[in-house]
């Protein structure tokens, strides 16, 4: 791009001079600028944002870019196009996260324990053979009419 | 053992990755020490001026096309052309480009074969039920 070399982001500042000097190139404070720890990650000295999305900022103050919740020349943080107010959303919960998760976990695991039992043990309106009437449907099945039916009885007394 | 000292509603909310502490219950929010103070009067400043420099060109007689944001640029480039130069191959990086770069590849590759010899001993042996047989 047409921006100078010095004011791209670089590797990690290993003096603190560098570290000066990255600060005021992304328009932060000295005690405010912390680089991701120097993994080799590919990072370099991108300054670690607390991590809050979009959701968490103020919706009442006058942004430059209101959609995203952004001023012009903020540094904006690694996983920005995360934290859109159409995406990831860290504000606070109502209930506590771990709470919520606990909850979730047990009705999950109430409902797949109870669905895994029903297969290894299914259970069933008992069924017996099925009763035609009519003798059998002697007639239906092409019995001779002028000729006496057997007899069939389906019931016990 | 003695249960302690009673938590705190911050300390019982458990903030993590993906939920932050609320502003009632940070400590943070409610002491106002000169120093944060002062903080937050640098931070301002500097909020202010970027935001001069922007409504100037955006006021101005002769606006320009297209206004660049350096922030947009600065974080487009790192994390597209920034990422190889600064890149370091240590213990972590290589353990974790083996398992999600090769270790993908070496697992499918075992499970489809796997499961090619398994149909082929199954065809071989006369025993494989063809799934979509007109007869």
């Amino acid at each position: 791009s047409e921006m100078s070399k010095d004011l791209m982001p670089g590797p990690y500042p290993r003096t603190p001079e560098e570290r000066a000097a990255a600060a005021k190139k992304y328009n932060m404070r000295v005690e405010d600028y912390e680089p991701y720890p120097d993994d080799g990650f590919g990072f370099g000295d991108y300054p670690k944002l607390p991590d809050k999305s979009a959701h968490e900022r103020d919706p009442w103050y006058q942004w430059d870019q209101p959609d995203m919740r952004h001023n012009w020349g903020e540094p904006m943080h690694w996983d920005f196009d995360m934290y859109i107010r159409n995406r990831v959303d860290t504000s606070p919960t109502p209930v506590p996260w771990h709470t919520m998760r606990k909850h979730f976990l047990v009705f999950l695991s109430t409902m797949l324990i109870m669905f895994g039992l029903g297969e290894i043990y299914p259970s069933y309106r008992p069924v017996g053979p099925k009763q035609y009437p009519f003798n059998d449907l002697y007639l239906e099945r092409g019995g001779d009419p002028n000729k006496e039916p057997p007899v069939v009885t389906h019931y016990e007394i | 053992m003695a249960a302690g000292p009673p938590r705190t509603a911050a300390e019982a909310y458990r903030p993590n990755r993906f939920v932050s502490l609320p502003a009632e219950l940070d400590p943070d929010t409610y002491d106002a020490s000169p120093e944060k103070r002062r903080a937050e009067a640098e931070r301002l400043a500097i909020r202010a001026r970027l935001k001069r420099q922007y409504q100037l060109q955006l006021n101005s007689p002769n606006p320009p096309a297209i206004i660049e944001d350096p922030a947009l640029l600065r974080w487009a480039y790192a994390r597209t052309q920034n990422v190889y130069p600064t890149f370091r191959p240590t213990p972590k990086t290589s353990f974790l480009g083996a398992l999600f770069a090769i270790g993908p590849i070496l697992f499918w590759a075992a499970a489809f074969k796997a499961e090619r010899d398994r149909k082929e001993r199954l065809i071989q042996e006369g025993k494989y039920k063809r799934p979509f047989s007109l007869f």
